[in-house]
Order: C-alpha cells, then sequence, then structure tokens
C-alpha cells in the first residue's frame, strides 16, 4: 500500500463525514454481487474469493486503519476504524477469514513481538496472505484457563509442545496458530504460561474438524504431538504473552467485530426486503405482534450502538475499558439471539410457492438462528460475563 | 449555577442536593427551590431569565430527578420554559411562580387528553393540536378526572378541555422538536430510575446475610443484578447517544431509544422488588414509587406501543 498518497488518508483528513462516505462508496461499488447476501446471485463464496475481496479491502485502506503504517496499517485513530465497521456492517459481505490474525494475533504481537516478529508477521495479516486460529480452549480448559494441559518444554533453542487443543474456529485453514501453553504444571495455574506463533503446517500438527449445529466444520480438535518449534516462534518471555493477551483479550471483547451493530441492523433490513417480495410473507408484517418485536430488535441496536460508541469515545479519551467488554460482548450475543429468533418466527412461514428471496432468507436466517447458539458461548459464556459484570463492574463481594 | 463552564455531568452533581431539597418540600416550595437554583429554567432563553443551555444540561438532572423519585413536573416545566422562548410566560416558570405539565395522550380539538403528570397541582398544562402544534391551557380553565388504579398517592389525570383558556401557541416545529426533546428527557428519567434502583438493591444484597453468605454470593442473584446492570448501561449509552449527529450531521431517532428505556427500567424496576423478598413488597421501601412512575409513562406511550408505531417505521423504511 502506497501509504501517503492513500485515498482513505486523504478522505480521513477532510473530516469524518468524507472519510465514512469513502468507505460506503468504495464498499458499496466494489463488493461482488455474488457476496452480498441480500442478493439473488449469491452463492457461499470460496476461501479464495474472501480473500481476494478483504485484500482488496486493505489496499483501499479499509483494513488496519489503526495499526501503525510502519507495519501495514494507516496510522488512524479507533474512531476512523470505526466509521469504516459502520459501513462495513452496513452491507451484507461475508465475515472476515482471518478475525483472529487482525483482531486477536495482530494487537498481541503489536504489544510483544520482536521488531523481527512484527515485520514478519503484520504486513502478511493486514494483507490476508496469513489466516490465523487461536489455540487457547481445551478439553478441560474452556472458561478456565488455568486448567490449560499443553505444555511447552524447553530444548536448547527449540520449544517441544505436546497437548490437545479445542473449539478452534478456522484451523483447517489457518496459516498460523496463535498458541497458549504452559511450561510448568496444572498446579502453577495462571503461572508459567507461554504464548507462540506455530505454522500449522509443523510436522506433528493434527487437526480433526468437528460438525457444529449448523452443519458446517467451522471449528476443529488440534492435536500437538511432539511438535518443536524454533525459539523464535515465542511472542514474550513466560507469563509476558498472557498477560498481554488478557490486556488485548479485554480490549478485543469490547472492540472486535465492532460493526455487529450495524450488521444486524442490516440483517432486519433484508428480513424484511425478503418479507415484503412475498404476498403471504408481507401480511405478517402488517401484524402488531410483529411490529412490536421489530421495534423492540431496533431498539436493542439502537442500545448496542450506543455501547460501542461510548467505548470507542472512552478509548479515544484513553480511558481503560477494563472489565466493560463484558457489557458489550453479553448484550450483543443476546441482542442477536433474540433478533435470529425473531428472524426463524418470520421465515418459518416460508413454502415452496414463496418468492425466491423468500426462500433465499429462510436458508440464511433458519442457518444464523442455529448458528446464533455459539454466540453466547464463544469468547466467554453469558455466565461468565455475567460474573464478571458481578465481580469487576459492581464490586459484588462473594 | 450559572457558570456555563460547567459540564453537565458537574452541572448534575450539583442539581442532586436541590432535589433532594425539593422533594422534602411541598408542591410549591419545591417549585422555588428548584427554580432558585436554575434547573427550571435550564434550557429557557436567558431574556426569560433561563440558563438558555442545550438539553444535554437538562438530562443529566432529570436523571437525577429520576433516581431520587422526584414528584415535580420538572421535566414538563424544563422543556414548556424552552418552547416559551423569550415569553413573559417562561420567566414565570424559570422563577418558579409557575410549574407546567404536559399532556401525553390526546387533542385540544378532541377536547379530551391525559397523562399529564401532577396536573392537579401545575398552573398550566400543554396539550397536542391536530394540526402539529401545542397549546398551552391554564389548569384552572380544565375539569380534571383523577385516576388512582395505578397510583393513588400521585395518580394519572384526565382532562376534559371544553372552554378550556389557552394561554400560549407552540408553532408545529417548536413542538416537534419538543416531543424529541422530551422523548430524549423522559428516557433519561426511567433510566435514573432504574440506576438509583439498581444501586440502592446492589447495595443492600451485600450487606444482607442469609445462610451465612451475603445475597450477592449467590449466584442466581449476582447474575441477575449484572443483568439490571447490563440493560441499564445499555439503556444509558443509547441515550446518551441521541445527543450526538452521526458522521453526516444526521439527527437520530429517540423513539427506539424511550422504548426500549421504558422495557428496560421497568425490568429493572421489577427485578429490584423481586430481589428485596417481603420488604420489597411493601409500602414503606419507595421502590414502588418508581415502578409505578415507570409504568405511568409506559401507559402514556400506549404500553409497548411505542415498540410497535418504531416497527412499523422500520418496515416502512425497507
Amino acid at each position: 500500500m502506497q501509504q501517503e498518497q492513500h485515498p482513505a488518508l486523504k478522505a480521513a483528513a477532510e473530516g469524518p463525514a468524507a472519510y465514512r462516505a469513502y468507505a460506503r462508496e468504495w464498499l458499496r461499488g466494489h463488493l461482488p454481487e455474488h457476496m452480498r447476501a441480500d442478493s439473488l446471485e449469491y452463492r457461499t463464496p470460496t476461501l479464495e474469493e474472501s480473500s481476494a475481496w478483504e485484500a482488496s479491502m486493505y489496499d483501499a485502506g479499509l483494513v488496519g486503519m489503526t495499526w501503525p503504517k510502519v507495519y501495514g496499517g494507516l496510522g488512524l485513530t479507533l474512531r476512523e476504524h470505526l466509521m469504516v465497521n459502520k459501513e462495513v456492517g452496513a452491507l451484507p459481505m461475508p465475515e472476515s477469514v482471518s478475525s483472529i490474525g487482525k483482531e486477536l494475533a495482530g494487537p498481541i504481537i503489536q504489544t510483544v513481538g520482536t521488531e523481527e516478529q512484527k515485520q514478519l508477521f503484520l504486513p502478511r495479516i493486514l494483507s490476508i496472505k496469513d489466516y490465523w486460529c487461536q489455540g487457547f480452549s481445551e478439553p478441560d480448559a474452556g472458561s478456565d484457563l488455568a486448567r490449560l494441559r499443553t505444555k511447552a518444554v524447553q530444548e536448547g533453542d527449540t520449544w517441544r509442545i505436546n497437548g490437545q487443543k479445542i473449539w478452534t474456529s478456522g484451523a483447517a485453514k489457518a496459516h498460523y496458530c496463535l498458541l497458549l501453553t504452559r511450561t510448568g504444571t496444572v498446579e502453577d495455574k495462571h503461572r508459567g504460561l507461554l504464548m507462540f506463533a506455530v505454522p500449522m503446517d509443523t510436522p506433528g500438527i493434527r487437526v480433526v474438524p468437528i460438525k457444529s449445529i449448523d452443519g458446517k466444520e467451522s471449528f476443529a480438535e488440534v492435536f500437538f504431538d511432539d511438535v518443536v518449534v524454533p525459539d523464535s516462534a515465542r511472542l514474550g518471555a513466560p507469563d509476558e504473552g498472557w498477560s498481554a493477551a488478557i490486556r488485548v483479550l479485554s480490549i478485543e471483547r469490547a472492540t472486535n467485530r465492532m460493526y455487529r451493530a450495524w450488521r444486524f441492523e442490516c440483517e432486519l433490513r433484508q428480513l424484511i426486503a425478503a418479507c415484503k417480495s412475498d404476498p403471504e410473507l408481507s401480511k405478517l408484517l402488517n401484524d402488531g405482534h410483529y411490529q412490536r418485536r421489530i421495534g423492540e430488535v431496533v431498539g436493542e441496536i439502537s442500545a448496542l450502538k450506543g455501547l460501542v460508541e461510548r467505548t470507542v469515545n472512552q478509548m479515544v479519551n484513553g480511558e481503560q475499558v477494563g472489565a466493560r467488554g463484558s457489557l458489550i460482548k453479553l448484550f450483543w450475543s443476546e441482542c442477536h439471539q433474540a433478533f435470529s429468533g425473531l428472524a426463524l418466527s418470520l421465515v418459518s412461514h416460508v413454502t415452496p410457492r414463496s418468492s425466491p428471496l423468500a426462500q433465499r432468507a429462510r436458508q440464511a436466517f433458519t442457518t444464523a438462528y442455529l448458528y446464533a447458539r455459539a454466540e453466547t458461548i464463544y469468547a466467554g459464556t453469558s455466565e461468565v460475563q455475567m460474573d464478571i459484570i458481578a465481580q469487576r463492574i459492581m464490586d459484588l463481594g462473594k | 449555577m450559572t457558570d456555563i463552564d460547567l459540564r453537565p455531568e458537574e452541572f448534575a452533581e450539583a442539581a442532586a442536593d436541590v432535589i433532594a431539597a425539593a422533594h422534602a418540600g411541598d408542591f410549591r416550595n419545591a417549585a422555588q427551590t428548584l427554580a432558585e437554583a436554575g434547573l427550571c429554567g435550564v434550557c429557557a432563553a436567558e431574556e426569560a431569565g433561563g440558563l438558555g443551555l442545550g438539553i444535554e444540561f437538562a438530562l443529566p438532572i432529570v436523571a437525577e430527578a429520576g433516581r431520587q423519585r422526584l414528584q415535580w413536573p420538572l421535566l414538563e416545566t424544563i422543556l414548556v420554559a424552552k418552547a416559551l422562548g423569550s415569553s413573559p410566560l417562561a420567566a414565570e416558570l424559570c422563577s418558579g411562580a409557575r410549574a407546567a405539565t404536559w399532556a401525553l395522550q390526546g387533542h385540544l380539538e378532541e377536547q379530551w387528553a391525559g397523562h399529564a403528570r401532577h396536573a392537579a397541582q401545575s398552573d398550566w398544562v400543554l396539550v397536542a393540536r391536530k394540526a402539529g402544534g401545542a397549546a398551552l391551557l391554564e389548569v384552572a380553565s380544565i375539569k380534571l378526572q383523577s385516576d388512582d388504579a395505578l397510583d393513588p398517592e400521585y395518580p394519572q389525570t384526565w382532562l376534559s378541555l371544553e372552554g378550556a383558556k389557552v394561554l400560549a401557541e407552540i408553532d408545529a416545529d417548536t413542538f416537534a422538536r419538543l416531543k424529541r426533546d422530551g422523548q430524549v428527557l423522559i428516557a433519561s428519567l426511567v433510566n435514573g430510575a432504574a440506576e438509583g434502583a439498581l444501586s440502592t438493591t446492589a447495595a443492600y444484597m451485600t450487606t444482607r446475610i442469609q445462610f451465612g453468605r451475603p445475597l450477592s454470593a449467590k449466584q442466581a442473584v449476582r447474575h441477575t443484578l449484572a443483568r439490571m446492570r447490563l440493560l441499564q448501561e445499555a439503556s444509558e449509552a443509547s441515550i446518551l447517544r441521541l445527543l450526538r449527529q452521526d458522521e453526516y450531521g444526521a439527527v437520530r431517532s429517540a423513539q427506539p431509544v424511550l422504548a426500549h428505556a421504558i422495557a428496560s427500567s421497568a425490568f429493572i424496576l421489577e427485578k429490584a422488588i423481586q430481589l428485596h423478598g417481603g420488604m420489597g413488597f411493601t409500602w414503606e421501601l419507595p421502590l414502588h414509587y418508581a415502578l409505578r412512575e415507570i409504568r405511568k409513562f409506559d401507559a402514556a406511550f400506549g404500553s409497548g406501543e411505542l415498540a410497535g408505531q418504531v416497527g412499523q417505521e422500520f418496515i416502512q423504511s425497507v
């Protein structure tokens, strides 16, 4: 990317309206019709197509807004990041193929990585040349990472890793795993945790896909059997990488996929457009029950936008997010589950005689309803988030 | 209280003591107390004795009124004083000589209106006109019918408007802006009431010992409190968002925010009463006043109809 002359930077310099308009016009002008989930031409994009789309977004200056210029970013603020995300959310486009890379691995590497690691990994994350997966959870360590067992033993200039990860999204396609291990024993709990950037083609790594509720194989078990990596794969010293990860995770919980509220609104528009395309379904939109439920979802989307924008303002002003990310995580996941329930109840009225758009919506929103079950589970279950809110935000003693 | 260099939240801190003092006095004394501190005229024109500040300064004041369960039409008086511009009538509201309320339902042409808080104690009431504006009426010229089903101490009031004396007219544009401001402030008031109830409840749960531990140690209680906090914070964030325009300078709709704020605050109050156990069911514990206030606003907007209207408008926009 030729940064100094980049049109995104010029637009940003002209002010918020020009910058948001730049993002809006570019995205709307370039998203292929077959990638628009609300189009009759839609088909599930291949990995290559999704990557090419995201790479073109990067070239347009719509990825890596806050990352340092020296590592391929634009050096802008979280405010510009939010503006782009509003426009990303407003279009029914595919999810990122490497959100773990952009929103978790990248920020951790920026915090604890060596200069060589930053130069090696960061530009390739932004340009979607490398995809990342997250190797944190284990069969005995879901929300409680103190029970982590995957072990890393130093052998001269290398590390030997043995263990098992689970619920690893995108493991089958990932080039790197952001892997959390321990150097001591389980009794050490949160001490001695060590993080690595492990190439997924390293001998000894075995990926076993898990079929999920939506019928897809979007996550997997990953086995590490005598996997040997050089010391240069280590991200920070023991404890240092994990401490950074904790900080990044708390921010990530508040800021990742910042476009969600705008995407939910986009999905709601897509749902209503599909209903309007069909004479029978459009009658449902005149029903007071559905009108009220749609109004409630609009109110929740508005509240979610408020939470996100307030958090961005706080962070731009240098305030600590702390545990407040749990409020956003809990709210968006439950808000989207409620929406998906509404969507399912509407598209369940679709029959083979319904309009093509309605039939397309039935497929999409039924899958979305099932997938939404995961949203209150991953990245910390709702129960864990409520504990965090009670303990760290409300200071309720046990 | 005339230092306009104050930020809204600082203004609210100063207002808290004033509202507490007003809460302790009778209706007329409360008017004087609130007015002398500049609260009644916070948004009114300086020519009328107001402070000429934006609605963002009224927002934390009414939130504080909600938090303290102030039984006085402060929100309405602030808005009517603002709408009257430099009129001498505005000056009477700013000085505390008069108090105004607002009938949230009905039209002058129907000769019937309702849901005006504290109408019997107020001097003037604002009523919508069919054509889009509003009229300020003298309460003494109106027949009032009290409805104490929901709140015997501070009942809802129905107004028969035959022969009502019109004191002033508000044009349609001003009234449209006033309605949006009203929705923002009502959302803030009910959210303030919820925040107050949550704060009281959380404090009680940490001191009430049962089975050898504070109730706040029980997961069911902690999770309920966390959910209450979530809804209150989300509501507050969406209300504050209404004060900001988007990148293109567009004004945001207040209706979805108000609908969400009413539903969330009702949930929080109901749970606050539940968590207080038997005490929550007593008249002595004042949480019920806040619940009644929220339900009165809910009724004024059609008991959930607001969400239906939001849904209808969204459907039409697609």
